[in-house]
């Protein structure tokens, strides 16, 4: 696990206009800059928001990340109630 | 010199970006809230505003976390977020003023951070937006960590607070406090939606009856019951330290399911002698 270079990450996307930028263009060339786990960097590429949660992802960082990716609420919430 | 304004209140960005989602009595209600506090505080003369705040995940990250922060920079800017519906203001600063805080902090055993730098987002500006639309007023801004655990301690903070009350009457200032944040919500969590109105209701309960003791004895546990956004509470708490005997109104409180969190404002305007002309 390595969660805080994961939140670093998103984190990153939310806030830095060329990070997003380079996520959005290629979001597997831009996680090598990251040293996430197999499993973080699966959860990532796929859009696991369940999984993402369940490794510990701060809502204040996840969620404005789904924004970015236009979720609705309703499925946001959904999906980090899931138990798995 | 006395301290000229003090009010606190909730940043619920919904309040701005999401306005008419809420039911309009309970909108009017705060809002006419939020106008009282401005009128207050224009009547009140104050010339600067010390701004007990929280942020996310804007300036600080895990890579540096404090518990207090002092914006001592010559301005501040925001809001950062460009759909909160607030216009980009730039608010002067007054570095000398937050280096006197600073100062006074580390001489009764705090030794806040303090940055040259910070972008404000709603936690700010919502309110600022409220009472002094027209960044009129110099800030001192001072970051709560409310984001990243541990956070300090509802003790630390109404003590962190006596000491800036102590400074402003010291200063030769006519200082006004406005605290931010709360009351519960848990924002982008699984509690997001749920408003515990019997905690929300018993801590502006205790800000009313200015019980020092009983804002000290909240534990990181019941913040924490009541959503990780009532952890901004720790503003409220040190606001009520400054304040020290004196007692704020409550001026409204509702329950918002759209704006997701227990929006509350307090003013300790009647206490401290301030009159606004509307309401003479």
């Amino acid at each position: 696990m390595s969660l805080y270079a994961l939140q670093k990450l998103l984190r990153d996307v939310n806030r830095n206009p060329q990070a997003r930028e380079a996520y959005f263009t290629a979001p597997e060339a831009f996680a090598e800059n990251y040293e996430l786990s197999q499993a973080e960097r699966q959860a990532l590429l796929t859009l696991d928001i369940t999984t993402l949660y369940r490794f510990g992802v701060h809502g204040l960082i996840l969620r404005p990340f789904t924004l970015l990716h236009k979720m609705p609420e309703n499925e946001y919430l959904e999906r980090i109630r899931r138990e798995s | 010199m006395p301290i000229h304004f003090a009010g606190a209140g909730s940043h619920a960005p919904g309040m701005k970006a999401w306005t008419e989602a809420a039911d309009v009595t309970q909108k009017d209600n705060l809002f006419n809230g939020y106008a009282r506090l401005r009128a207050e505080l224009a009547a009140s003369g104050a010339d600067i505003l010390v701004v007990l705040t929280s942020e996310h995940w804007v300036n600080f990250f895990l890579d540096h976390i404090s518990a207090f922060c002092i914006g001592r920079g010559t301005s501040f800017q925001g809001p950062v977020e460009p759909w909160l519906r607030v216009p980009q203001v730039k608010i002067q600063g007054d570095e000398a003023f937050a280096d006197s805080l600073i100062t006074a902090l580390y001489d009764n055993d705090f030794e806040p951070s303090f940055s040259q730098e910070m972008a404000l987002d709603h936690g700010t500006m919502v309110p600022l937006h409220f009472i002094d639309p027209e960044a009129r007023l110099p800030i001192v801004p001072i970051m709560f960590n409310t984001l990243a655990a541990p956070q300090p301690s509802a003790k630390r903070a109404l003590e962190f607070g006596r000491i800036l009350g102590e400074v402003a009457r010291r200063s030769g200032r006519r200082v006004g406090f406005i605290a931010t944040g709360g009351l519960s919500h848990d924002p982008g969590e699984r509690g997001h939606g749920r408003i515990d109105q019997d905690f929300d209701r018993r801590f502006l309960e205790r800000m009313a009856d200015a019980d020092l003791t009983g804002l000290a004895s909240y534990t990181s546990a019941d913040f924490a019951a009541a959503g990780a956004g009532a952890f901004e509470l720790l503003a409220w708490v040190a606001l009520a330290g400054a304040l020290g005997e004196r007692r704020p109104d409550i001026v409204a409180y509702e329950a918002v399911p759209p704006w997701a969190t227990g929006v509350g404002l307090v003013s300790y305007a009647k206490s401290l002698g301030i009159t606004p002309p509307a309401a003479a």
